[in-house]
């Protein structure tokens, strides 16, 4: 396969998000742009400008006409997907680190960093979508519908369970857990890795009843929505700062390296700055992708499965759709599976 | 008088009417459902060119949704605004290929891979505990120097440490059972006795070889690989030539990574106009 390269970030890259159809990439990165993609060819649609700081995360309403960021500048901005104007900025007390939207677009969970003397929090914020025709975008409601303020440690990623009917999130302390997105209140905590190492990534499979997580230990949990059980353990060697899982075939990619203070002190050879492949089921490690010149920030995998995107350090973006051998390839077991 | 008149009529004349005219443009349509397209044209030494174009017309059907497809028609804003549409090279490029094969026993393959990596990264860590060894005797000394050198005659490596009497045996055995000569770099080879073929190396990419046949003597390696290269990674690209005046004798060996590929270049580049020849491509059959 040849992988398309995207180069339209100055800096490192933050977070990327494939559209629900598949056919638009969103990227946003620590320069002050969020750029957005087309997928097929590489083709950049445009851009949206207006952030003040490093852009930490974004996400793209299921209908595609919303896209959600959240900045260092302390805003999280809505932006109108195909004019790429800003139709609503909120402000809150700290930078933004992650934002999502409920799997009806409904809402939309905003994590607020821990800093000066403001505790970590997640607010819901609710949505509209105007008269349906990408007008009056701008009516949204200006104070969140809820506000879960973490006490005991930040949450540092967060998400939502199948049907919204949980937010999920992942902390600083390594610990995973599950909000009522209606109350608000805490129903159950699990510290599934190590103690004191953050959470970096929480991504759900399409159906969202489980969920992979990726963390500073050098680990990535597969866990259930619904009780927070750990199926699986995907052991790397590279703290991991992304996981997602593909769908069509049952794997997971990993994306990781050394952390980025230290990559100049280790050879690109060292420094592990390649995509994982692990068979979701059998936990092995099946392959790997190597093409950035610095570690793997985030990860995302096209919603048919037939491609994944990469953004690493190295303010690249790299597209790959995957060729028949990642299609052909099966364990004996499946094909048995698939002979029946 | 009606002379005259025809006089006045010739430089009416069709040939020396209109130099510059050019016939129109003429479409065929063909029984097997293609079109033939003949136009003339100048070229660049202002000579008259007919040029005949057989065009064969798919109509490939894509089932969008139609909200992609609405979108499919958005304009661009922000920092591409006003751009054409199509991808910009300042922010799109293609990165080289990467061959991704998932694997189940991935991790001992990588191991492998990265001790054979290792071991060329420095010749003299590979040969550091190497020891001088006699073919014939495997004593410390080099074969040249071996007391049994008119007795006895070299032993394969395989047998080397199993003794001494099992050894001449075998060394027996070489001489008589196969008469042909094997050059001691292809002794101890498993192949060895078979008598293994030049290039031999190349022998397990065969089945991914295309070749080309009908090649214009003016080709160039790199044109080819470009025109083949289309269809998937190459990993080597031979056109032969003449000794002499260097150039193309007219057949090409292209050697591809998947043999997936080398079967679509093959079905796709078959009756491909190369230069003013027609190309044959096949696949390359096993020497033997």
């Amino acid at each position: 396969m040849r992988p398309i390269l995207l180069s339209g970030h100055e800096r490192s890259l933050n977070q990327i998000r494939f559209n629900k159809d598949g056919d638009l990439l969103f990227s946003v990165s620590k320069d002050k742009n969020v750029c957005a993609w087309w997928t097929a060819n590489g083709e950049r649609l445009g851009t949206y400008a207006g952030h003040q700081g490093a852009i930490w995360t974004v996400d793209v309403s299921p209908n595609t006409v919303i896209l959600a960021t959240g900045s260092a500048d302390n805003t999280v901005r809505l932006w109108n997907i195909k004019t790429g104007e800003c139709v609503k900025t909120w402000e809150f007390p700290t930078a933004v680190k992650r934002v999502a939207f409920s799997p009806d677009g409904s809402q939309l969970l905003a994590v607020t960093e821990k800093r000066m003397g403001f505790l970590g929090a997640i607010a819901v914020l609710d949505i509209a979508y105007g008269d349906g025709e990408g007008n009056n975008l701008n009516v949204q409601a200006d104070e969140p519908s809820l506000r879960i303020t973490c006490t005991e440690s930040k949450a540092t990623v967060a998400g939502w369970s199948f049907l919204g009917r949980f937010i999920i999130a992942g902390h600083e302390d390594g610990s995973v857990s599950q909000y009522d997105p209606k109350s608000g209140e805490q129903l159950e905590t699990a510290q599934v890795h190590e103690f004191d190492h953050q959470i970096n990534d929480i991504q759900f499979s399409p159906d969202r009843t489980h969920f992979i997580t990726a963390s500073k230990d050098k680990s990535a949990k597969l866990l259930s929505a619904r009780n927070l059980a750990i199926l699986k353990t995907y052991i790397a060697d590279t703290p991991l700062n992304s996981a997602s899982i593909t769908s069509k075939k049952d794997y997971v990619i990993l994306g990781g390296g050394q952390a980025a203070m230290d990559v100049t002190t280790t050879s690109a050879r060292q420094g592990k700055f390649e995509a994982r492949f692990y068979h979701k089921v059998f936990e092995d490690e099946v392959g790997r992708v190597r093409g950035h010149f610095g570690p793997l920030n985030t990860i995302d995998v096209h919603p048919n499965g037939t491609a994944y995107a990469s953004g690493g350090e190295d303010g690249y973006v790299r597209i790959h759709h995957f060729d028949k051998g990642y299609f052909d390839f099966m364990y004996e077991v499946e094909r048995e599976q698939l002979r029946k | 008088m009606s002379r005259l008149g025809n006089r006045a009529d010739w430089a009416d004349d069709e040939e020396f009417d209109d130099p510059s005219a050019l016939p129109a443009q003429q479409v065929i349509t063909n029984k097997d459902g293609t079109k033939t397209v003949i136009s003339y044209r100048f070229n660049d030494d202002n000579k008259k060119v007919k040029v005949t174009r057989r065009i064969k017309s798919t109509v490939v059907r894509e089932h969008v949704n139609p909200q992609v497809a609405e979108r499919r028609s958005w304009v661009k804003f922000g920092l591409e605004k006003g751009h054409p549409p199509g991808p910009t090279f300042d922010t799109t490029s293609v990165g080289e290929n990467i061959v991704f094969r998932p694997s189940i026993n991935w991790k001992a393959q990588a191991k492998e891979a990265e001790k054979e990596g290792g071991e060329k990264g420095s010749m003299k860590d590979q040969l550091k505990d190497k020891k001088v060894k006699c073919r014939i005797c495997s004593g410390e000394h080099f074969t040249a120097r071996c007391p049994f050198k008119d007795t006895m005659a070299p032993v394969e490596e395989a047998t080397g440490g199993a003794g001494a009497e099992a050894d001449e045996d075998k060394a027996g055995g070489l001489g008589a059972g196969s008469s042909s000569y094997v050059p001691p770099h292809m002794r101890g080879k498993a192949g060895a006795a078979g008598g293994e073929k030049m290039g031999g190396r190349f022998e397990k990419d065969d089945l991914a070889t295309l070749r080309v046949t009908n090649v214009s003597e003016l080709a160039e390696e790199q044109e080819l690989r470009d025109l083949f290269e289309r269809f998937g990674r190459v990993t080597r690209v031979f056109l032969a030539r003449d000794r002499e005046t260097q150039r193309a004798k007219g057949f090409a060996f292209i050697s591809y990574a998947d043999r997936g590929d080398a079967a679509s270049a093959c079905d796709k580049l078959d009756g491909f106009g190369y230069r003013h020849l027609i190309l044959r491509v096949e696949f390359a059959k096993r020497s033997t």
